[in-house]
């Protein structure tokens, strides 16, 4: 039997859709028997409907961008007056062979994304693989016998979640330094800056000084300036950093008894990479 | 003679007069064979027949007659000469049988050099005046030309076509005057009778082709005008509109090119019933035909060839303007395809002069004004859909005339892009078009804009192939404009409600607007797609804007740019009204992005030049400003929407604080936090709702890291679990509180190089965890519920636990002691769980299980092999995160249905597994603590 499991798809609001080759993958009909939707992905009629192509047995667990009930359409509204507006559930349980699956979208975990809270939800559900999702990368570990499997983002789409703090590499430095070399007359103002450059990892060092608004009228004059010319392009970055270095991926569970084949999907570069791990509940 | 009283009579006549032919002719009996086939071709006498009846018996005859001509070809001169044969022919008694015996002898005798062939083809069309009848004239007329195909005289092509033209000028007017016969009220009949024989008209066309091959000369001077004249005297409908039709069709394009004036004035002096639209697009067609075929013969001859630098779309244009002048009777129906046609010609001649489109447009704006807009009907609706949208098969839109087209689609949205940006009169005639009708337009082109597969492929086809300049897949926004010109498109979808459709009766619309109210004040969400096309429209432009560009001369937007362009989206946003809460949050996160940039950018000029302090403030000013952007732009969402998505205001101020922590701002951090505790205490309601938003705020929380300066941490931890321990339901204030306790204990976050055991200034302050566990404990302990508060204290156990783990009793203050003290406590409340309960026997299994040992557990599993009651129950419900009950359905005992659905606890078989819950979570964390001992001695104290 297979189990899908989708998170934090964030249509429309931060991505648009899944990369084609990933619905070219789920694009087979009968062959998924469950969809689960780990949260922030109720938002969309297009994708909703392309997860119910996939199959129609859907588990949803709300996300923090979800509603508390389930969305509609304007023709259900239209036909369908009385149908009461089904709630969706923070947690929710899929009982599969001898394996019992949790379901829960991580923003009401506490510290967010700690392997012993989620083990304690996991107890509390009394699961043996928990699903979560929520910070957009994907993972999969055992941990006290318990499996437990984040999907990461299908979009791949824009993450608030702490960015992966780069150095500059130095390959980089041989060109730019070409590029501009500080002149003589700045070096008084070079003094200073430094002393706020290796404050870098510092809390608050880039808050602004109070009066920068009086000095900013300034500057778009002094911007003409050759020495004040800048080029933003100079600057490497890529999508990936500026979504929060996610890569589109989901996973898909095959169960068998008590064991659980999981096989990651992720896509990088525009390709699509499968890996493959078993858990077997003792 | 007489002739046949019906058709299948008349075939039988004849083909018994052609076998006595055929067998006088092999006896040499040639006046006998003649007679025969006076006979036979009495048979084309008849009135009655229709005109496909005539072509049948027509078509037997030609075959006899065929027959004849090869006889008398064969045995000139030996047995008879031709040019008496001629003479004697002429002594039949009937007109049709005399002249199709003449033209046949005479015809034969053209095989013959020593024929006086001028003569003779002369004298046959003279004679043929002799008919007036207009199907048997046609027909005849037709034979005649049929027969001289191969005779007329090589070297002298004037007199030829002459001849021809001749032919022709008279089967016209044969055809014409088959119109006015007979009575009125047939008159229908009659037309599609003409239709039938057009064929033979236009053969004559054909002809005057083929002659003429490609002799410019005389086409312009005798032919074209001659043929024009015939056609506008006429004044007949449909034979003005088939011979254009077969004008444009048969004669060389480039002909077409240099007497493209003539060819349009000639439409303005039809019958204005004709419909000039279909002759000039086929014209255009051929026209095109031509750009074409010299592209393929030379892809390089657009500035070599003489003709492609005629201004043809003047021409078309200046007939425009004046057929606009002349006839201004002429309807929309009429006039929208004629453009189109135009359009289409100057796609091809002139694919990037969208001067050209403008004026197109500006046209049919004058024309639909001046038409009145009221009177748009149905059809033409549709026309203007097709027109708008650029749906007409006929636009093969390539993007450059030099390159081969790649993917038609793709060019199809460059073109469009760019005739977006370009063309104000489009955007004008969608203006005047009816609401559902712009919404339609728009939503195409949005759709043809975004075509995301085609963006793909080019995208992994841009690393292996090179495309050539100016020939990129993706569209390419260049400036402000633009995007405002294609916002201010979008418009009708923008400030579309969400509403039923327009066209459902109005009091149902009453009823059901007070019920789309009710629900949105519920916090519902409806699905709007055309809503989400424009988020995703958002991101398109967005994305397009911030693209690399790999060509050096291309536009590189500066942050600035982008920001400026995201501003524009917003502005043009805002007019949507309620619908900003499926947009907003689009352009918030695009606001994300670039502040994500922005930050990128200040790293960069940090380390490479930090001399610079200009810049430095310039980006910090510009990242601050944005602050300030997302917070009016979390406004707006809350201004236009009513209470109805308070949930996701609170929501988005706590990514933003989220964010700006991150990017080391601490007081916009704070603000944003302390905006959303206030959205918490003014606008939320419901309890379900409340108690995930505060856990939400407290994960939020508690991974800060830039708030600690100034207590601003503090104040807004404290104020956090304050708010949890004022939450409405016990059990609410309950799980949040001790949820709380974490906002004291910091772990690790390894994104930023934090790493548990090695890191030493972690936020920690075990006292205050102790404080919020005995607090939320104490809370557990006051509800009168028993199951619910056992259940609690074993949530709070787990918890211990993980402070336990997490560190010295020193540090977390969480001593064995306190958890001994707990499981005693937990203990003691199950057993008078179990006295609660009135079966007292079925349960004092799983209450003598809560004595924990390694056996117990052996033991409570054999139970479970024993089928018992209770370990059915017990994997029925659950308890979720949040303290509402799972109850695991298993449909149809199948392997794969099971839902978790949220039950309330209703039905008494259910409430009575409920105490399990407790119980058996116990029992599991038991079974933890003493796992853990295998690999911690700490937990070898802990007595269970």
């Amino acid at each position: 039997m297979l189990l899908l499991a989708l998170s934090d798809a964030h249509i429309p609001d931060r991505a648009t859709d899944l990369p084609v080759k990933f619905k070219k993958l789920l694009s087979v009909p009968d062959k998924i028997s469950q969809v689960a939707l780990l949260g922030n992905s109720t938002k969309s009629y297009d994708f909703l409907k392309f997860v119910n192509q996939i199959s129609n047995n859907i588990t949803i667990v709300r996300g923090e961008f979800d509603n508390g009930h389930l969305p509609s359409t304007k023709k259900d509204k239209a036909s369908d007056n009385s149908r009461p507006m089904e709630e969706i559930p923070m947690n929710s349980i899929i009982r599969q062979g001898a394996l019992k699956i949790g379901c829960c979208s991580g923003y009401t975990v506490v510290p967010k994304n700690d392997p012993l809270s989620l083990l304690a939800l996991a107890r509390q559900l009394d699961v043996d693989i928990l699903l979560w999702g929520g910070t957009h990368n994907v993972e999969a570990y055992t941990l006290e016998g318990k499996f437990f499997v984040n999907p990461g983002s299908c979009t791949g789409a824009f993450n608030t979640d702490w960015p992966i703090v780069f150095d500059v590499e130095d390959s980089d430095e041989a060109v730019t330094s070409e590029v501009d070399k500080p002149t003589k007359e700045n070096q008084s103002e070079d003094d200073d800056a430094k002393g706020g450059s290796t404050g870098t990892e510092q809390p608050g060092s880039y808050t602004p000084k109070e009066g920068t608004a009086g000095e900013r009228e300034n500057e778009n004059e002094s911007n003409v300036k050759p020495e004040n010319q800048f080029k933003e392009d100079e600057v490497d970055m890529s999508d990936s950093d500026i979504n929060g270095s996610n890569s589109p991926s989901f996973c898909l569970l095959d169960i068998q008894g008590n064991t659980c084949t999981l096989y990651i999907y992720l896509y990088v570069n525009g390709e699509v990479k499968v890996d493959k791990v078993v858990y077997e509940k003792e | 003679m007489a002739y046949a009283d019906s058709p299948e009579n008349a075939i039988a006549v004849i083909k018994q007069r052609t076998a006595l032919m055929n067998r006088c002719l092999s006896q040499h009996k040639l006046m006998e064979s003649l007679q025969h086939t006076s006979i036979m071709l009495t048979e084309l006498r008849n009135p009655n027949l229709s005109p496909k009846k005539y072509y049948e018996l027509y078509v037997i005859i030609f075959d006899s007659l065929t027959n004849l001509s090869t006889y008398l070809i064969e045995n000139h001169p030996q047995n008879h000469h031709l040019a008496d044969l001629y003479e004697l022919v002429q002594y039949t008694g009937n007109v049709v049988p005399r002249l199709y015996l003449m033209i046949t002898v005479g015809t034969s005798y053209l095989t013959f050099n020593e024929a006086p062939k001028k003569e003779i083809l002369k004298d046959m069309i003279e004679m043929c005046r002799g008919v007036q009848n207009p199907i048997r004239g046609l027909f005849l007329r037709y034979y005649l030309s049929q027969r001289t195909k191969e005779l007329l005289p090589e070297d002298d092509p004037s007199f030829n076509s002459q001849f021809i033209m001749n032919n022709f000028i008279e089967m016209n007017k044969l055809w014409v005057r088959l119109q006015h016969q007979g009575p009125l009220r047939e008159r229908e009949t009659r037309t599609r009778e003409r239709k039938e024989l057009q064929i033979l008209v236009g053969s004559q066309l054909v002809r005057l082709s083929q002659i003429i091959d490609d002799n410019f000369q005389m086409y312009k001077q005798d032919i074209l005008p001659t043929i024009l004249e015939q056609v506008i005297q006429c004044r007949d409908l449909v034979s003005q509109e088939y011979l254009l039709d077969v004008i444009c069709q048969v004669f060389a394009d480039e002909f077409h090119l240099k007497t493209l004036d003539t060819l349009l004035q000639t439409t303005l002096h039809l019958n204005p019933d004709v419909s000039i639209n279909k002759i000039v697009l086929t014209l255009v067609d051929r026209l095109n035909d031509y750009v074409t075929r010299q592209l393929e013969d030379d892809p390089n001859a657009t500035s070599t060839n003489a003709y492609l630098d005629m201004d043809v779309f003047g021409t078309f244009w200046d007939y425009l303007t004046v057929l606009n002048h002349e006839r201004p009777d002429l309807s929309l129906q009429q006039f929208i395809p004629l453009v189109e046609s135009v359009i289409v010609l100057s796609l091809k001649w002139y694919p990037n002069n969208f001067d050209n489109l403008n004026k197109l447009f500006e046209l049919v704006l004058q024309k639909t004004k001046d038409y009145g807009q009221k009177n748009i009907s149905l059809e033409s609706e549709h026309l203007f859909l097709v027109l708008l949208s650029f749906q007409n098969s006929k636009l093969q839109l390539t993007s450059s005339t030099t390159a081969p087209p790649n993917s038609p689609v793709t060019s199809k949205k460059h073109f469009i892009f760019q005739l977006i940006s370009q063309c104000q009169a489009y955007k004008n005639i969608l203006a005047l078009q009816s609401i559902s009708l712009q919404k339609k337009v728009v939503n195409e082109i949005i759709d043809i804009l975004m075509d995301r597969e085609v963006e793909e492929m080019a995208d992994n086809d841009s690393e292996s192939k090179l495309h050539p300049p100016g020939h990129s897949a993706y569209l390419v926004i260049e400036d402000k404009l633009q995007v405002q010109r294609l916002l201010s498109i979008c418009e009708p979808l923008i400030i579309s409600r969400s509403g039923p459709p327009a066209n459902v009766a109005s009091s149902d619309t009453n009823i059901d607007e007070v019920f789309f109210n009710r629900h949105d004040e519920e916090e519902s969400w409806i699905l709007d797609p055309i809503q989400e096309k424009l988020a995703h429209l958002i991101h398109w432009i967005m994305n397009t804007t911030s693209r690399k560009q790999t060509m050096k001369n291309k536009i590189q937007f500066s942050l600035e740019a982008q920001l400026e362009i995201l501003l524009l989206i917003k502005s043009s946003f805002i007019k949507g009204g309620i619908n900003v809460k499926y947009t907003f949050p689009a352009i918030i996160t695009n606001f994300w992005k670039l502040m994500r940039k922005c930050r990128m950018i200040q790293e960069y000029l940090l380390k490479k030049r930090p001399d610079n302090k200009t810049l430095l403030s310039h980006y910090s000013n510009l990242l601050k400003q944005m602050f300030k952007f997302v917070s009016r732009c979390i406004n707006d969402i809350f201004n236009s929407c009513n209470n109805s998505c308070t949930d996701l205001i609170l929501k988005l101020n706590l990514q933003c604080a989220i964010l700006a922590d991150q990017l080391q701002l601490n007081e916009i951090s704070y603000d944003f936090f302390s905006q959303a505790f206030t959205i918490f205490e003014e606008s939320l309601s419901d309890s379900k709702t409340q108690l995930q938003a505060l856990i939400y705020i407290a994960q939020s929380l508690q991974k800060t890291r830039s708030l600690y300066k100034e207590a601003y941490y503090d104040s807004l931890i404290v104020r956090c679990t304050l708010h949890g321990s004022k939450l409405l339901k016990k059990q609410d204030q309950c799980r949040a509180v001790y949820l709380c306790s974490h906002l004291w204990w910091a772990t690790e976050i390894s994104n930023i190089g934090e790493e548990e055991g090695i890191t030493d200034n972690f936020y920690r302050d075990g006292k205050r965890v102790l404080e919020c566990l005995q607090r939320s404990l104490r809370v557990a302990d006051s509800i009168m519920d028993n199951e619910q508060s056992c259940e609690l204290m074993v949530e709070i156990l787990n918890r211990c636990l993980y402070y336990f783990i997490h560190g010295d009793e020193s540090e977390t203050h969480i001593s064995i002691k306190y958890i001994n003290g707990l499981i005693e406590l937990i203990k003691t409340n199950l057993k008078s769980l179990k006295l609660e309960d009135n079966s007292a026997s079925m349960i004092t299994n799983s209450i003598s299980d809560l004595h924990i040992t390694g056996e117990n557990n052996v033991k409570t599993s054999s139970n479970a092999d024993d089928g018992s009651v209770i370990t059915d129950k017990e994997s029925n419900v659950a308890i979720g995160s949040d303290g509402t009950y799972i109850q695991l359905n298993t449909l149809n005992g199948s392997s794969t249905l099971i839902h978790g659905v949220v039950a309330t606890a209703s039905g008494s078989k259910l409430l009575h597994q409920l105490k399990y819950i407790p119980i058996h979570h116990f029992q599991r964390t038991c079974e933890y603590i003493e796992s853990q001992r295998e690999v911690d001695d700490r937990f070898k104290v802990i007595y269970v």
